[in-house]
């Protein structure tokens, strides 16, 4: 209990001192006690709890409602002054529509709803809390080295608001504990409501033209949400006169379905799923560490945290089947979409969009297997996606491009961080390694349910393989010497890296662990049955990543017996791999760019047809909600 | 035993040739002589290749790629020149423009003339070039297998002209690097030679008798300068290298540093020598080709 | 300790009788061609002569990754061969196929790298056959382990024809065979010498190659498990693939990438998918 509320209220508290501390030292020194003690709370957490069955607190909750009330509106408020200020008129209009909701709900029903339980705890909750608390707080760490960096040296032209920025980062932190404890519905929407908008003051941070539009697109899809959000409430309220997610829970599919396909809908829009994940490509305008946390940690796991929490409810429902639809649509068409990339951080974003179209996709179908292997999900994807940000970020202020195709020889220019950048890759593609794990879950779950299914994962994790393996490849060649220029980075960005890599390996050398003792038991709360990888599997796995952790031990041979030539280049080379000698004597060079396919894989083609057929997706999923 | 002879790979190129030998090579793969019931393959790769067939007289432009094509081939190897051009030049021997046989710019190993050369002539070329891959195979076994014993002594005079026999050999790959063939080592004389031994420690590695590697070094002001050091090209890459370094520091062991050599695009000398341990501190211009870069190694204390 | 014979017997007789498939594979296509052909053995004369030679390389770690590709095909060949889970073979083999790549990359030359990005393409055209034919497989004897599928009850060609039709329609990829002999050609010359294996030379080529064969035997093991119920006429059946790939590889030109990538995904799509949707609504 004092856990979640330390979990909630600290950051909130660090935040404010954050933004009134002045001196930068002092700053970058509380922000890495800080993770520091949000990192270690939430494994205390999970010690203290991982036994337990689901626990619900009552939180005194008078004077916080209040709170809550007046912050709701005020940011109301400020949203409203926002969209007239800067003249959208789509933001005004659904800013005033969420308001008219609720102030018909506080009108009509303000002063009855009372909620027994405010908070809960539960293994589901204990995983994200994990994932935030952990995940989260390296970023933060990494932020305090990789933002003085960027005002210092790449980004002079923008205004220094450092203090702003933790500020927003660690109310994000709070608020994201806040939607994984809460039980009532009404403060789950509020801590909802403060991701959408942090994530909009964060994507904005630059405040040039592009990140403005950008973030003003992020809150608009998001406040879409909201909407949704706030009407699956009243609707809750009027079917059964709870705002309780557990009693929520315990209705019939019947009762429920309704308001729980909005809130899915309002997860779809978070989780930047087809035809809404605009705002998440958009977000990449934003400092690399704001993407790492919207796209592993936080906001976009918000999404498919509410939508899994519904899941079992949408098992066998039409509605939940189109859900699913979505899901792969999106796995496949941001799949699809990032082959054609050069840009690392686009190619991050596709992905990020992929895999939780696949949690989604999960979510959708929602049996029990199914929901092991969305959490497995969402615990590897976290790590990975996050390393792999991290990498790019530093690696772009080092090159001063993030185009992969200027990563070329990443290997001998940065050893250290290319090899992150791999395990991050390994970790999101690779056999033994998390998403591959999961991948089999998810294989199975759909297989069980409806093989047609299989066909998004199918094709999605072959085409996957082929934008991975090709930014790998860049990696590593190596067509002409060239000096190391990894010095500088500076220990609070290798910190985190080092620690994300770790997490990454160590992730899937103990998921049995993991699984055994938090997402299975999870599951037989819900599902009284569940699924678990066979103990030969388990082995095998094991195996595996022996084999390739044991792969950089075949370096102690490096360069022993063996001849080192030039590359063939038609016997037409002149002394060294790249230069050869071209008709009449001239000397030219050659130069090696990946396949994009273009022509095949075209981004804005793929993404209109995405969107087409997840719109009426949408609908569907809404008019079969209705039956 | 060889299993080279059973699957003999060839690449070929054609040297400025008139296509009228390069007609009769395609001509052994067709079916009527099946060069492939001997196991030989066409590869079109230096890489897998064993046998290097060239054809054609070696104008300017080929030069570059045939010596390529040599050195990206892997050990052992074996060349055969077909038709007359590329023996000697053939007719095209005095133009001004042609280098006159293929011997000129690579070791050759087995020469079939013939204009154009007859399919029967190229398959027992082949058959010929199988006893000397063969034979190379040995050799380098003896050295890749540690079976040949290897004697590492201090030269004498009467070693001069072996050893600048050597010398000369060796240094061709070095010339072929800076396309200059003016290089100091390939035109000392044997009188240079043996001024040489007056002041320098020569050493020598012997095996069955003869000499395939040597260097040699003197002593000044606590500097022990070595100086060319030389392997022979068939049993580079055996560490033969490593142990006459190894050697003449021991020899030289009561010297404060190591210092030694090498032109600035000699990328395998400065590995070498950066894996023994020297660095380089010194560049300096020597002719518009090449720069010398100097490298030392100065002794740890014990 | 059964366990442990098998997979000894898997480790020598799969590369003894892969070597012997690629020998008789170039006797047959040189009869083909009216010529004589080398010797049945003749491959393994290659294979040896390759360890006998010098190690030639652009960058000096180009060859681990040969070797983690050859380790990891035979580990999934072993996988495969004791009845483990089909998925995680798939998986393992893809895991091998990737180290294969990255040698390509590695090597840093523009052939390689060509040859390195169509083995790449290559693999996102056959990836979905091979995994919708396990998901067939499991739709069938409800379990992922090749040692049930192998003793299940009916050969699975039964049900299963068209996810047979998208296999053997890929095997030319796997087989490195004309018309998809895209990424390391046996007669492109010109255009990409030797692709992804242009750079490797001496006992790296030898392991390429080892592995291939080893490649090869799993490739047949897949396709016989489609008639395990009858060993015989299984494995006969599967040579019978073999040789329909050595007769296409005669007949075909090389095709180019994007036919190659969109012709896989549609018979996966047509029939594979299919398959499953006739199935699965039978089934309903």
């Amino acid at each position: 209990m004092y856990l979640l509320e330390f979990l909630i209220m600290f950051p909130l508290l660090i935040s404010v001192i954050l933004l009134l501390l002045k001196g930068e030292r002092l700053r970058a020194g509380l922000v890495k006690i800080s993770a520091l003690a949000i990192s270690s709370a939430a494994i205390a957490l999970l010690i203290s709890t991982f036994h337990r069955s689901i626990q619900y607190f009552k939180a005194e909750s008078h004077l916080v409602d209040k709170i809550m009330f007046f912050t709701e509106w005020a940011l109301a408020g400020y949203i409203l002054y926002l969209g007239l200020k800067f003249k959208r008129a789509r933001l005004t209009l659904l800013i005033l529509l969420q308001a008219a909701l609720m102030f018909y709900f506080e009108y009509s029903c303000g002063a009855k709803v009372i909620s027994e339980n405010n908070l809960f705890i539960d293994k589901f909750s204990i995983i994200m809390s994990l994932v935030v608390g952990i995940i989260g707080s390296l970023i933060c760490v990494y932020s305090t080295g990789y933002m003085e960096d960027f005002h210092r040296d790449y980004h002079k032209e923008i205004k220094d608001r450092r203090n702003f920025f933790f500020f927003v980062i660690f109310v994000f932190l709070s608020a994201m504990f806040g939607v994984i404890f809460s039980n009532n519905l009404l403060w789950l929407y509020f801590f909802w409501e403060i991701t959408t908008v942090c994530s909009f003051l964060l994507i904005g941070y630059k405040r040039t033209q592009e990140s403005r539009n950008n973030a003003f697109r992020a809150l608009e899809l998001n406040l879409l949400g909201g909407l949704a959000f706030l009407a699956a409430i009243i609707i809750f309220y009027r079917t059964t006169g709870s705002i309780e997610l557990s009693k929520v829970m315990l209705l019939g599919k019947a009762w429920a379905l309704i308001p729980v396909i909005l809130v899915c809908f309002a997860g779809l829009t978070k989780s930047a799923q087809l035809p809404f994940s605009s705002w998440l490509l958009g977000a990449m305008v934003a400092p690399t560490p704001v993407s790492a946390l919207l796209h592993s940690s936080t906001m976009v796991k918000a999404g498919v945290y509410i939508i899994l929490r519904f899941a079992a409810v949408l098992q066998g429902t039409m509605a939940g089947f189109a859900l699913a639809l979505i899901g792969g649509i999106t796995f496949l068409a941001a799949s699809f979409a990032a082959v054609s990339q050069s840009d690392a951080k686009k190619i991050l974003a596709y992905s990020t969009v992929a895999n939780l179209g696949l949690i989604v996709l999960c979510a959708g179908i929602g049996t029990y297997e199914a929901m092991w292997a969305a959490i497995l999900l969402i615990i590897f994807h976290a790590t990975a996606k996050c390393l792999l940000f991290l990498c790019v970020g530093t690696i772009e202020h080092k090159i001063h491009s993030r185009n992969i195709e200027n990563m070329s020889g990443l290997i001998i220019t940065m050893p250290k961080l290319s090899i992150m950048l791999q395990i991050g890759m390994a970790g999101m593609f690779l056999a033994p390694f998390g998403m591959l794990i999961s991948k089999w879950a998810a294989l199975k779950a759909l297989v069980d349910y409806n093989p047609l299914l299989a066909i998004f994962v199918v094709f999605g994790s072959s085409v996957t393989l082929f934008f991975w393996v090709k930014w790998m490849g860049k990696l590593i060649i190596v067509a002409e010497p060239k000096d190391e220029i990894e010095h500088g980075v500076s220990k609070s960005q290798w910190f985190p890296l080092g620690a994300l890599s770790v997490l990454t390996i160590s992730v899937c050398g103990f998921f049995p662990l993991v699984s055994s003792v938090l997402i299975e038991p999870y599951c037989l709360e819900i599902y009284a049955r569940t699924i678990t990888m066979s103990q030969g599997n388990i082995v095998i796995m094991s195996i595996m990543l022996a084999m390739v952790m044991l792969f950089p031990l075949s370096f102690i041979n490096y360069g022993k017996r063996v001849k080192v030539v030039d590359a063939y280049l038609g016997g037409a080379n002149i002394n060294n791999n790249v230069e050869f000698r071209g008709s009449a004597g001239t000397v030219n060079s050659m130069s090696m760019y990946n396949y994009y396919l273009e022509d095949y894989f075209n981004e804005k083609k793929l993404l209109k047809f995405g969107v087409i057929i997840s719109i009426v997706l949408v609908i569907a999923m809404l008019g079969l909600s209705l039956l | 035993m060889s299993y080279l002879k059973r699957s003999p790979w060839v690449i070929h190129y054609d040297a400025s040739s008139c296509n009228g030998c390069d007609i009769e090579v395609l001509a052994c793969l067709t079916p009527v002589y099946d060069l492939e019931r001997f196991g030989i393959i066409n590869t079109g790769n230096p890489k897998h290749a064993d046998i290097f067939l060239v054809t054609g007289s070696v104008n300017e432009q080929n030069k570059e790629v045939i010596q390529n094509i040599y050195h990206q081939m892997p050990e052992p190897k074996v060349v055969l020149v077909l038709g007359i051009c590329a023996t000697s030049g053939g007719v095209f021997r005095e133009c001004y423009n042609v280098s006159g046989g293929v011997d000129k710019i690579i070791p050759v190993d087995v020469y079939v003339p013939g204009c154009a050369v007859r399919p029967e002539a190229i398959i027992d070329g082949v058959a010929r070039g199988l006893a000397i891959l063969e034979e190379k195979h040995k050799k380098f076994q003896e050295i890749s297998g540690g079976k040949g014993e290897l004697v590492i002594t201090e030269a004498a005079i009467e070693d001069a002209q072996e050893i600048l026999d050597l010398q000369k050999l060796a240094y061709q790959s070095e010339a072929e690097i800076y396309n200059d063939f003016s290089l100091s080592p390939l035109k000392q004389s044997l009188e240079e030679l043996r001024e040489d031994f007056k002041n320098k420690v020569f050493l020598k590695s012997v095996m069955h008798g003869k000499i395939v590697g040597s260097v040699r070094a003197y002593l000044e002001e606590d500097t022990c300068h070595i100086r060319r050091l030389i392997v022979h090209p068939t049993y580079q890459n055996y560490g033969l290298g490593r142990k006459l370094m190894r050697r003449v520091e021991a020899k030289f062991g009561q010297a404060k540093r190591f210092e030694t050599f090498t032109g600035h695009k000699s990328r395998r000398n400065i590995y070498f020598h950066q894996r023994l341990g020297y660095k380089i501190f010194k560049r300096e211009h020597v002719s518009q080709l090449r720069d010398r870069v100097f490298m030392e190694k100065p002794l740890k204390k014990e | 300790m059964n366990i442990f014979l098998n997979i000894l017997l898997y480790l020598v007789l799969a590369p003894l009788t892969g070597g012997l498939l690629a020998g008789l594979d170039r006797k047959i296509t040189a009869r083909m061609q009216s010529r004589i052909g080398p010797p049945i053995l003749q491959p393994f004369f290659d294979v040896l002569k390759l360890t006998q030679k010098e190690n030639l390389v652009v960058r000096r770690s180009q060859n681990f990754y040969i070797g983690f590709f050859l380790v990891l095909v035979i580990f999934t060949g072993a996988l495969f061969f004791t009845g483990k889970d089909i998925l995680l073979v798939i998986f393992a083999f893809t895991l091998a196929a990737i180290f294969f790549v990255l040698a390509g990359f590695k090597a840093s030359s523009p052939y390689s790298f060509i040859g390195a990005h169509r083995e790449l393409l290559q693999m996102m055209a056959y990836e979905p056959v091979i995994i919708l034919s396990a998901v067939g497989m499991y739709m069938v004897t409800r379990s992922f382990y090749v040692s049930d599928i192998v003793s299940f009850s009916r050969p699975l060609i039964y049900y299963l024809p068209g996810i047979l039709f998208g296999l053997l329609y890929i095997l030319a990829m796997k087989f490195r065979k004309s018309p998809f002999d895209l990424a390391a050609s046996h007669h492109a010359h010109q255009e990409l010498v030797k692709g992804i294996t242009t750079e490797f030379s001496g006992k790296a080529l030898a392991m390429i190659e080892v592995a291939h064969w080893y490649e090869n035997m799993l490739v047949l093991g897949f396709i016989y498990l489609f008639f395990a119920r009858l060993p015989l006429a299984g494995a006969l059946l599967s040579l019978l693939a073999y040789f329909l790939v050595i007769l296409i590889d005669n007949t075909f030109a090389r095709v180019k990438w994007q036919l190659a990538l969109l012709s896989c995904w549609l018979v996966t799509l047509i029939f594979g998918f299919g398959n499953i949707l006739v199935l699965f609504i039978l089934r309903k």
